[in-house]
Parts: structure tokens; sequence; C-alpha cells
């Protein structure tokens, strides 16, 4: 498999599909959070408050897991030195994998009973880093099976999204913790 | 199996949130299952007659949801059409109150029924507010001093909301006001003797507030007022 990869010539044209879905994933989500009158409401988790409780830890436990996925991720590129566990592969797609999962209820809560917001800073940013994020993800996800692409393509993209993952952390769950404070 | 691992991903997560829109749309088309009744529109909310009822034995036949006696229950807030003021609106089994404020001295409580989507609240010195409700949101006009707002705001869920702090410090009579918007912000008036001022900032999860070097405790408006 490695000689085809090395024989494959090296194009990032191979991206375009991945980028133009992705930013389909972005558009639609976005244009849903405006369109879609806002219910307020939304199915609850149980054994938690509240609806912002459980999208708050549900949020952590994928900036937690985001975490991880930057550490193996370093591991797997070898910048940790450069021998690598053979688990750490496994370890970074299935973190990946929960970390997505993870994001989803959030995501469709925010969607559902809160909307594409622009109350203030805070909440504008957070709408556009949540639409942004799942179209990176998608990109990401699209483009990792591709052979020949170049290899900037899975660090900036890993990169991308996990940035975004945190930057919606920080928007939504820090800010809960450092405002309304820490609660279940 | 590897190659088609992002992909699986991708569509499992798809997967995942189609189901919840589903229960979503579900439970918000029949009503009664709410979880969170607070920050329910209107429509939804007419039809659980009673809050405590436990969400089992879901109904068979709700063709006609609307049963003309149920009461409503929800909490709107925003700002003003053009802002410069902010209103909420809670009503509590069809009982409304609204206030609206700018956050700096001009307010004003009113207080009115909600019922088959039409709001009709009064106020002091012959404030009006007539407006609509519906589908997660209400629409309206407010009538005050010879002045006039209009709005379309949202219907909100805890901790945001309507507060309200009434008390008698070093025999000043004391009316508090507080709306809190879904992003944390805060707008509020404090009545020190008529008199009004910027309300220092409540703490939504206890209703916490210090004003004139009085500790008092904001509450959420359910229901009427006890004294306006």
């Amino acid at each position: 498999m490695s000689e085809q990869t090395r024989r494959t010539r090296v194009s990032a044209a191979g991206l375009y599909v991945p980028l133009l879905l992705g930013a389909v994933v972005t558009v639609t989500l976005g244009v849903y959070g405006s369109v879609h009158t806002p219910t307020g409401i939304a199915v609850n988790v149980a054994g938690f408050s509240g609806p912002q409780t459980v999208k708050v830890w549900l949020a952590s436990g994928a900036a937690l897991l985001a975490l991880v996925q930057l550490v193996s991720a370093f591991a797997m590129w070898g910048k940790f030195g450069s021998r690598v566990p053979s688990w750490i592969g496994t370890l970074h797609r299935w973190s990946g994998r929960f970390a997505f999962l993870l994001t989803v209820p959030v995501a469709v809560h925010c969607l559902y009973a809160l909307g594409f917001a622009t109350y203030d800073t805070r909440t504008l940013v957070h709408s556009l880093l949540g639409c942004f994020f799942f179209g990176a993800f998608t990109v990401k996800m699209l483009s990792l099976p591709k052979r020949g692409l170049p290899g900037w393509t899975l660090p900036l993209l890993g990169g991308a999204v996990f940035t975004l993952l945190i930057g919606l952390w920080l928007t939504s769950s820090f800010w809960y913790f450092t405002t309304i404070g820490v609660r279940f | 199996m590897k190659r088609n691992g992002p992909l699986l991903t991708l569509l499992a997560g798809l997967a995942l949130a189609a189901v919840l829109i589903t229960v979503n749309l579900t439970v918000t088309a029949r009503g009664g299952d709410d979880p969170d009744p607070v920050g329910f529109g209107a429509a939804p909310a007419t039809t659980a007659p009673a809050e405590s009822a436990p969400p089992a034995a879901p109904p068979t036949a709700d063709a006609s949801p609307a049963a003309p006696a149920a009461k409503v229950n929800a909490v709107w807030a925003g700002t003003v059409d053009g802002g410069g003021a902010t209103i909420a609106i809670s009503v509590t089994d069809g009982v409304a109150v609204a206030y609206l404020c700018d956050g700096k001295k001009a307010e004003v409580w009113l207080q009115g029924t909600a019922a088959d989507g039409k709001l009709t609240l009064t106020g002091k010195k012959g404030a009006t507010l007539t407006g609509t409700f519906g589908g997660g949101k209400a629409t309206g006009t407010v009538t005050a001093n010879g002045r006039k707002w209009t709005f379309t705001v949202k219907a909100v869920a805890k901790p945001s909301g309507l507060y309200r702090a009434t008390a008698t410090v070093r025999n000043a009579k004391v009316v508090g006001g507080w709306i809190v918007l879904p992003d944390g912000s805060q707008v509020g008036v404090v009545t020190v003797d008529d008199v009004p001022q910027p309300a220092p900032a409540i703490d939504p999860a206890t209703g916490a507030v210090t004003v004139d070097g009085a500790a008092l405790t904001a509450e959420p408006v359910t229901g009427a007022l006890t004294t306006n």
C-alpha cells in the first residue's frame, strides 16, 4: 500500500469534493439555525438538572477527548520520538468518534431549541464556530481515505477541527462554569 | 472497513442527529411530555393541563390538542425592536406579567392575561401591552408614558427570565425588576421610593442581590404581582 501511495501524484485536487461537502454542511447548519424558529426546549437527558447542564458536560467530555486527539495525533506523527506504539492509531480513531458523537446531541439541542444566535459576541462566535466545526469535521472525515493528498492536509484539518471544538467549549461550557457555576 | 471508517463515523453522527430530531419533533408536537415547560411556546403548553402530571401514558388520539380551558405557561424575553429596551413576559397558568426596562431608569410593569394566542396586559398610568404569541415567540406593542415599543421575543428557559424583588430597606420601598437573557446578560432597574436607578446584577442561580447595602432575593415572577 505504501508503494502505491508513493507512486500516486500528490495533488490538493482531491480536497475539492470534501471541501465542497463540508461547506454544504456548514451552510446548511447556519441556514437551519437561522430559519427554524427556536422552540426554546428540547428533549432532556435524564440525570441532569436541565438541558444546559447536559450540554455543558457533553461538550466538556468532547473537549477532553479532543485533547486526547491532539496528543495522539502528535504521537502518530512522531513528535514524541520515532517509536510510535501500535495502539495510538486506534486510540486516535475511537476517541475522535466518541468526541464527535458527544457533540451531536449538543448541536441538535443548540440548533433546535436556540438557533443561530447573535445576542452578543459570545453567542455569535459560538454559532459561527458550531457551523464551521461540523463542516471542518466533514472535510476531515472525507479526506482521510483519500490517497495522494498533500502532507499538510490532515494536520491542517485536524488542527482546524481541534481549534474549532476548543473554541466552542470556551464560548459555552467554560462561559457557563465561570458565569453560572459548576453544576450537574 | 478501515477506509470506510471515517464515512461510517459521519453517518453514525447523522443517524444520531436524525433520531434526536425525531424524538424532539415527536415530543414537542405532543406537548404533554415536556421535561422543561418553562421555555415552552404557547401552542404545546396549552396541551399540558397540569405540570405535575407524570409524563407516562401519552395521549393516543391527540388530533385536537388545543383544549380551550388549558392554561398557558411560558416565558419570553428579549430586546425590543430597535434596541433601547428589554422586555420579558412571564405567564403562569394564563396570568401574564410583563416588564419593560432600559436598565437605567425607565421601567414599566404590566399585568394581564395570555390566552388563545393573545396577550392583553395593563400597567400604571395607562400603560398597555397587546400582542400575540405562538411558535416559541411573542410579538406585540407596549405603550407607556407616551412612548411606544414593538417587540418580537423568543421563549427562554431558566435561568433566563423575569425576576422581581420587593422589600422595605430603611423605611424606603424598594422594587427591583431584572430580565436575564439567554446569553447571561441582565437588564434591570431598582426603584427606591419611586426613584429609579440601574439595578445591580443578581445571581441568576439564587436571585441574591445587594441593594443599598441590604441583601435581597429576587424571585422568578410566577403569577400575579403582589405589589405593583
